[in-house]
This record gives structure tokens, C-alpha cells and sequence, in this order.
């Protein structure tokens, strides 16, 4: 029972001053930066994404490099070594790599298969939105992580971009819903009726009337669904479904909680960074939720 | 169209849904490499001849839509069929681990819910105090975490360094010698560790939900009727506003009930608790085709039941819903 995001068309229709797109932007962040919280959450992703990107400047070691093992966090290495004497803090930077990419790489493809499906089920109806409704329905009742689970346990290598496969095929019922109510509700709006007056084709209507209508309700499900993401790989690694040979924080979190009665620093500093990770999307998807006006049903 | 209607009528859907559940993870679970007689033989070496005589026995030899049929055809029956590695009826395996799931996942649903709701309701009423913030804040903590992460810090301090509660498992060795009352204080002694992450997890989404239906509600016409006509605050906030905040958090709660099954999973496996989600975990690579079944549909059922419940009781507390 999703609540039908309310449709925007009424207060759309009575704007006549139509702002550039650098305009729409700075007013976004103008909004944005009203919420502290949210400019802080946008700070952490920010710094994540640098850390992922420059991890090879910045990462005070090598990640292959090999010294005393088992060392508690000191001054030459802040988060301690791990059981094959590598730098965690140079592990760390590197699995932001990892699992930043999982995150968004699994979004992109989630919103690639939500957004298609959304958006044929709402603009075209009957028979074809009925069928992928119940299938979406289907997917949705099933809980996501035994499902991902009992998919994964399907292939017999796995890689990360299998695993990124998997869940992106698994997690997009969600958007398709959201995608097809308000395309339900948009399709009947005059902009579109006066549109196909005039003799719009309907891929003209979809792209350049109803997506972009659209577009501020999908950013903002897309950022919330990112650390959901990061999650569940460092889960499914976790429990031996994953790729033991990424570098993800997941995997040190498998690796380190053998250590657990020894080396406590081998699984709090990779899943401070999980936390801090989530924490930051969570942030900045609040902050943009409120900027961007959009409504979300709870999740 | 009454109430009763109603619930037959969501009975019956539920039926070709589970169907048609089953049918998609039978596919699943059959299309996965790996040969199960292979994985019963082991080590053991074993002609071709038998193997194949294994297989003719247990209808593997049969297209994957014959053999569904059959397995449908005998769980109508009530036949769940005998597990490959220990030969044991599937339904017996189910029975001993949905106790320990349901137990774990309803003490933790309902310490979440009452926590969730007192201080969703407090911080609401008092919208941007202090105490608010707090919670707020405390909540935005308990969402972002990793729960399986919280689980192994909680370890780390409650079984390693202080030693004050046990990890692993439902009880001590041996406990069933002692007295009942010892036996039943020694099992909740198990049970406060992965209970009081689970309920971290869902008491800080619970709180989210309660506290943004509340300061809808609060902002309500009806609300400042009710204060107007004199009506004491406590009256106005627990009679005519809680109730009607609590209508989106009851759906939510039925239809959260697969997210906390999976949730529940990850914790269970961490704390060796011997319930439906650890068992899954154990066994997801193994080729045993009727427990692998049996369990999937045990945890689709339970799920298509919480969400059947929450369809009910929103229908039983709001008078205004339609039926269709």
C-alpha cells in the first residue's frame, strides 16, 4: 500500500517564469544548504568520493604491502595492520573504492530497469501494466536478502559486477512503482493532453514532458538507495556470498571478525566507514527530499 | 462489502501469489549449477550406474516443470518431502527452526514498537526541542549502521571484554538438568544480545515513521477542534491524534516483515541462533532441493501472512478504507 506521491502538475501549470537550468541548480542548493545536516551529509559523500578516487595518493601505504601483522593502531599505522600485516587505513581508502562503486553502480542500474518498466506500465496501461505489476508485486513481497541470496547462489563465480547484477535485477520494483503512479497521474495533465494536441509523439511526451517531472523524485530515492546497497554487498560478503577477492569493506569485515577476540581494530574502523558512508547519503537524501520537494513513502 | 468478505477475498489472492512465488524460486533453485546426487554421494565413490539410479528415484532425471508439478502435487498433500543430506521430513526441520525465528523477531517487534512509539510521540509533541533532536538524532544513527557491524562491536564489549552476556547459541550445555526457572533465566540471557540489535535497527525506523505520521497528524483541523472544545492535552494527543498516527505505521509494520526476516538473518548467523535465517544461510549452497523449497516457502508464507494481518487491522482501525 505506497502512497501515491502527490502530483505537481497543478502548481506546475501556473508558472510562467521558467528558470535556466544553472538557475534551478543554485536554487536546489540554496535550499539544501537551509539544512546543515544535509550540507554535512553532502561533506561526507563528498570525502568519500575523494578518498575512492585519489585512495592511491592518498593511502599512506601499499595496499599489497606486507609488514608486522596484528599491529594495534600507532602512529605509523592509524587503524592497526591486519592478519597479513597490510595497513587498514590503506585497505579502507581502498574499499571505498569498492563499495562506493557498488553502491552506484547498483543504483544506475536500478533506476535504468525501474525507470523503463515504471514508465511503460503508467504512460501505456492494461494488459502490459497489469502483467508487470503483479511481477513487481511478486519481487517486492519477497525479502530482499534471502532473494539475493538464493539468486546469487545461482552462479559459480562471482565477481562484484555480478553481484551488482543481482541486486540491481532484484531492487527495482521499487522505483518502477514510484515511477509508474506519477506517470499515471501526469499522462491525464494538460501538459500533456496540449502536447499531444499538437501532435507529440509519445516518446516525445515521455522524454521531454513527463521525465523530467519526474526526474527530482528518482534523485532522491536513487541517493537514499545507495548506502542500502553498499549494505547489503558488505552483507552478502559477510555471510560468504560475495566476492572474497574484492577489496570491499565487506570483505574486511569477513575477514576481520575471525580476529575478533584479538584484533578489535580489524572490524571497527571498516564498518565506521559503513557507517559514516550511510550516514552521509541518509543526510544529504533528507536534505535534498526537502530541497527538491519531492514525497517519499516510508521504506 | 463486509469485513469478513474482505479477509476471504485477501485470502484467496494470496493463493495463486504464493503459487506463483513458489514457481519462480523452484525455477531458481533448480536452474543453480550443481548436481544434487553428487552432493549427497560426497565423498564417497560411487558407480555411474547408482548415481543415475539416485537420480530416476528422486525425479531428477524429469524436466524441471515435471518436477514441479510433482513437488506441488505433494505438498497439497502436506507432503514437504525428506531432505537429501539427512533424509529427515523438511517439515520437521521447519518446525524446530520457525519457533526460535518467531521468538527472536516478536520480542524485538514488540519492544520496538512500544520504545518507538513513546518517544516518536514525545519528540512530535515537543517538535524541535531538545529531547527531539536527540531522538532524532539517536534515530538517524540506528538507521545508518550496519546492523551485522553493531552485532560484532556488541560482541566484542558484552561477550569479550566485559563477559557479561553470552554470542552464541540459545543456551548453556547442560542447563536442562537445572531447575525450569533456572533453564528459562539462562535462554533470556541468549536471547538479550540479538534482540537488542534487531530492536535498535527497527525501533530507529519505527521512531522515523511514528514521529513524521504524528506531526501530520498534530497539524490537523481536527486536532485544534478537539483542543478548542476544551479537551485536555493528554486526551487530545493519545485519544485523537495516536490513533491516527499509528495507521500508516501499522502497514508498515506488516509490510516490513520481509526487510526484518532478512535483517534477522544476518543476526541470527552472527549469533549461531538456530532459526530460519542462520539455516538458510547454511544451506543456500547446498543442493538439497526440498529443504532449500521447504524454507523458501516457510519464509514467503510468513511474509505473505504479516502482510495479509497488516491489511486487516488497517481495515479493522480504519473505518473509512475501502474494500477493494
Amino acid at each position: 500500500m505506497t502512497k501515491e506521491p502527490q502530483t505537481k502538475s497543478e502548481r506546475e501549470t501556473e508558472e510562467v517564469y521558467e528558470p535556466s537550468k544553472a538557475t534551478r541548480i543554485f536554487i536546489v542548493w540554496r535550499k539544501l544548504k537551509i539544512s546543515e545536516l544535509a550540507v554535512f551529509g553532502f561533506g561526507i559523500v563528498l570525502i568519500l568520493a575523494v578518498f575512492a578516487v585519489f585512495a592511491p595518493i592518498i593511502a599512506p601505504y601499499d595496499p599489497n604491502f606486507m609488514g608486522t601483522s596484528m599491529r594495534p593502531p600507532s602512529m605509523s599505522h592509524f587503524f592497526g595492520t591486519d592478519a597479513r600485516g597490510r595497513d587498514m587505513l590503506t585497505l579502507v581508502f581502498y574499499g571505498a573504492r569498492v563499495s562506493l562503486y557498488v553502491g552506484l553502480a547498483t543504483v544506475a542500474l536500478e533506476v535504468a530497469i525501474g525507470l523503463a518498466i515504471g514508465m511503460i506500465s503508467g504512460y501505456f496501461g492494461g494488459i502490459i501494466d497489469e502483467v508487470l505489476m503483479r511481477m513487481t508485486d511478486v519481487i517486492l513481497t519477497l525479502p530482499t536478502l534471502p532473494l539475493l541470496i538464493v539468486a546469487i547462489s545461482m552462479f559459480e563465480v562471482r565477481s562484484i559486477n555480478m553481484i551488482v547484477l543481482v541486486m540491481g535485477i532484484v531492487g527495482w520494483p521499487f522505483i518502477a512503482r514510484v515511477v509508474r503512479s506519477e506517470f499515471l497521474s501526469l499522462r491525464e495533465s494538460t501538459f500533456v493532453e496540449a502536447a499531444r494536441s499538437i501532435g507529440a509523439t509519445n516518446w516525445r511526451i515521455i522524454v521531454h514532458h513527463i521525465l523530467p517531472n519526474i526526474l527530482s523524485t528518482i534523485i532522491v530515492l536513487a541517493t537514499m538507495d545507495i548506502p542500502w546497497y553498499i549494505f547489503y554487498e558488505a552483507e552478502l560478503t559477510f555471510l560468504g556470498f560475495g566476492d572474497p577477492n574484492s577489496a570491499s569493506w565487506g570483505v574486511l569485515l569477513e575477514r576481520g571478525h575471525l580476529y575478533l577476540s584479538s584484533a578489535w581494530w580489524l572490524i571497527t574502523f571498516p564498518g565506521l566507514a559503513l557507517l559514516f558512508t550511510s550516514l552521509g547519503f541518509n543526510l544529504f537524501g533528507d536534505g535534498l527530499r526537502d530541497a527538491l520537494d519531492v514525497r517519499t513513502s516510508g521504506r | 462489502m463486509t469485513l469478513r468478505t474482505y479477509i476471504i477475498r485477501r485470502l484467496i489472492v494470496i493463493i495463486p501469489t504464493f503459487f506463483f512465488i513458489s514457481m519462480v524460486i523452484f525455477t531458481l533453485i533448480h536452474l543453480a549449477p550443481g548436481d544434487p546426487v553428487i552432493a549427497m554421494v560426497g565423498r564417497h565413490p560411487m558407480s555411474y550406474e547408482v548415481m543415475e539410479k539416485i537420480r530416476k528415484d528422486l525425479g531428477l532425471d524429469k524436466p524441471i516443470p515435471v518436477q514441479y508439478v510433482i513437488w506441488v502435487s505433494r505438498l497439497l498433500r502436506g507432503n514437504f518431502g525428506y531432505s537429501y543430506v539427512s533424509a529427515r521430513p523438511v517439515i520437521n526441520m521447519m518446525s524446530e527452526k520457525v519457533p526460535r525465528t518467531l521468538e527472536l523477531m516478536l520480542v524485538a517487534e514488540a519492544v520496538s514498537v512500544v520504545i518507538a512509539i513513546i518517544l516518536g510521540v514525545i519528540a512530535a509533541v515537543k517538535h524541535y526541542s531538545l529531547a527531539d533532536a536527540a531522538c532524532s538524532l539517536g534515530a538517524l544513527i540506528g538507521y545508518s549502521a550496519p546492523n551485522f557491524w553493531i552485532a560484532l562491536i556488541a560482541m566484542l564489549f558484552f561477550t569479550l571484554w566485559l563477559r557479561w552476556l553470552p554470542a552464541s547459541g540459545t543456551q548453556t550445555i547442560g542447563i536442562e538438568f537445572a531447575s525450569p526457572l533456572h533453564a528459562i533465566l539462562d535462554h533470556l540471557k541468549y536471547l538479550i544480545l540479538p534482540t537488542a540489535i534487531l530492536v535498535l535497527g527497527w525501533t530507529a525506523y519505527l521512531f522515523r515513521m511514528v514521529r513524521s505520521s504524528m506531526l501530520e497528524v498534530l497539524r490537523q483541523d481536527y486536532i485544534t477542534t478537539a483542543r478548542a472544545k476544551g479537551l485536555k492535552e493528554r486526551v487530545v494527543i493519545y485519544k485523537h491524534a495516536l490513533r491516527n498516527a499509528l495507521l500508516p505505521v501499522i502497514t508498515y509494520e506488516g509490510y516490513s516483515m520481509g526487510f526484518l526476516l532478512g535483517g534477522a538473518a544476518v543476526i541470527e548467523y552472527i549469533f549461531s541462533w538456530p532459526g530460519l535465517g542462520q539455516f538458510m544461510v547454511l544451506i543456500a549452497e547446498s543442493r538439497d532441493y526440498p529443504t532449500l523449497m521447504g524454507l523458501a516457502m516457510m519464509i514467503a508464507l510468513m511474509v505473505l501472512v504479516a502482510n495479509l494481518c497488516a491489511d486487516i487491522a488497517y481495515a479493522i482501525v480504519d473505518p473509512r478504507i475501502r474494500y477493494d
